[in-house]
């Protein structure tokens, strides 16, 4: 069972890393790059479980978080120009 | 008995996030354009986590007894459950504001213009909820552009 | 199976890596490459190196792609296009990146039996059974870490610690010289007028 979700996971990677390598737009890559981390997520959850060490958790714990940080910081800077920006305003969001 | 039960709840719940997430991912290369990706994507994902964690969470409770890693992947599914649709909606609001058009079901922009798109990721969304005082709120849209402007200039 | 994953994963990186090179939008290649340390921390977890995946996704993934995206806010999105190729600039790179290959050629392959930390396991016995007694910490990979080869990590503290200073600084020299620029209509400060003359 494990393996045939590790399998599916791993070509749901490769049909998403095409998508980020193709994509028109970098809106089309960072939609394909969050989508992996996701997908990340779930591979080392789900190898965790195939070797018998659910410990791997941690990690995907972690990741998932990260990605999620990384996606909002493209994401503002694309918008200010800059990650490290206070200036924008109520109005945007 | 149980065990039975629990391993082909666990195999159907597998197969079926399986489907999710490989079809989304199939979405993810066919469809036209960045919003209908961006729908295909986001949905199947969010679903696709919460059925393969609940298989894990089967698995880990009946299968290897360990309530810590049961805890461990809802509290992946939780931040999943949070930060997907978030990014997701981000990634919408941020192509939006900078002028990605979507394309309607003929294959033509449903927008005028890139700068069209940004005034309708300036405007409220209640403005848009009918379509009717579509005019008001990009009126309102360029009063709130103009008063950034402003304040950009005074920088 | 565990092969199978590491496999794939690693030919992903090749992938990346190619599209990264390819890739003139440098915004483009800065998010490409947070999906490099993030496959890589996950080829990392495959081999069972938790502690390194860790590094790798919190450092490669997060704040590199931070830094990096810091400094593109300072300079352009795209990169120059460029009308020749440099002949000289290939040779020399894939003459480095042959020796380096070369040089892994006498690694141990990955999980051997017959490599040195299998061979000679005092070390190893050493660590696993009087680390709690002469150093204290029950996680082992700590106490190797802090004591028995803390200077070496003292030394990459060190250069970390003065790459991170010297990051800031050029960013704060930066950001100062921008605020300097940003009154261009001030008195007495006319660069279009010096423009004009040396024209």
């Amino acid at each position: 069972m494990f393996i045939a979700a590790t399998i599916a996971i791993l070509v749901t990677m490769a049909l998403t890393l095409a998508r980020a390598l193709l994509g028109p737009t970098l809106f089309d890559r960072l939609l394909a790059v969050n989508s992996f981390g996701t997908k990340t997520v779930l591979l080392i959850s789900v190898y965790g479980f195939m070797t018998d060490r659910p410990d791997f958790l941690d990690i995907a714990l972690v990741y998932s978080l990260i990605n999620f940080l990384g996606t909002i910081a493209v994401l503002k800077f694309f918008e200010f120009d800059d990650p490290g920006s206070e200036t924008y305003q109520e109005d945007d969001f | 008995m149980i065990d039975w039960i629990v391993w082909a709840i666990s195999w159907i719940l597998m197969l079926i996030g399986c489907v999710f997430i490989v079809s989304g991912a199939v979405g993810l290369i066919r469809m036209p354009d960045l919003y209908t990706r961006l729908h295909a994507a986001s949905l199947t994902d969010t679903g696709g986590t919460i059925i393969i964690s609940l298989a894990l969470i089967l698995q880990s409770v009946f299968v290897f007894g360990s309530a810590m890693a049961a805890i461990k992947v809802m509290l992946i599914l939780f931040f999943t459950l949070f930060t997907a649709p978030t990014a997701s909606h981000a990634l919408a609001k941020t192509a939006l504001l900078c002028g990605q058009v979507p394309v309607g079901t003929d294959g033509k922009p449903i927008l005028d213009s890139p700068e069209e798109a940004t005034l309708l990721a300036r405007s409220r969304p209640a403005d848009y909820r009918s379509g009717q005082d579509a005019e008001q709120a990009k009126a309102e849209g360029r009063a709130r552009q103009a008063r950034r402007d402003r304040k950009g200039d005074g920088h | 199976m565990e092969t199978l994953v590491a496999n794939v994963l690693l030919t992903f990186l090749v992938f990346i890596a190619i599209g990264i090179i390819v890739l003139r939008d440098l915004l483009g290649a800065v998010i490409l490459l947070g999906v490099y340390s993030l496959i890589a921390a996950g080829a990392f977890v495959v081999m069972d190196a938790v502690d390194v995946a860790f590094t790798e996704a919190a450092v490669g993934s997060g704040i590199s792609t931070i830094l990096f995206l810091g400094c593109l806010s300072f300079t352009q999105h795209k990169q120059k296009p460029r009308g020749h190729d440099s002949l000289a600039a290939l040779i020399f790179v894939v003459i480095t990146g042959g020796l380096l290959i070369y040089g892994t050629l006498d690694m141990p392959h990955y999980g051997r039996a017959d490599s040195a930390a299998q061979t000679h396991p005092e070390l190893a016995v050493r660590f696993l059974e009087q680390s709690a007694s002469e150093v204290g910490p029950p996680n082992i990979v700590t106490s190797v870490l802090a004591s028995y080869r803390g200077y070496d990590t003292l030394g990459e503290t060190l250069v970390v610690f003065a790459a991170g200073i010297a990051v800031l600084s050029l960013l704060g020299l930066k950001r100062t010289r921008r605020e300097d620029e940003a009154p261009e209509h001030a008195p007495g400060d006319t660069p279009s007028a010096d423009v004009d003359e040396r024209r």
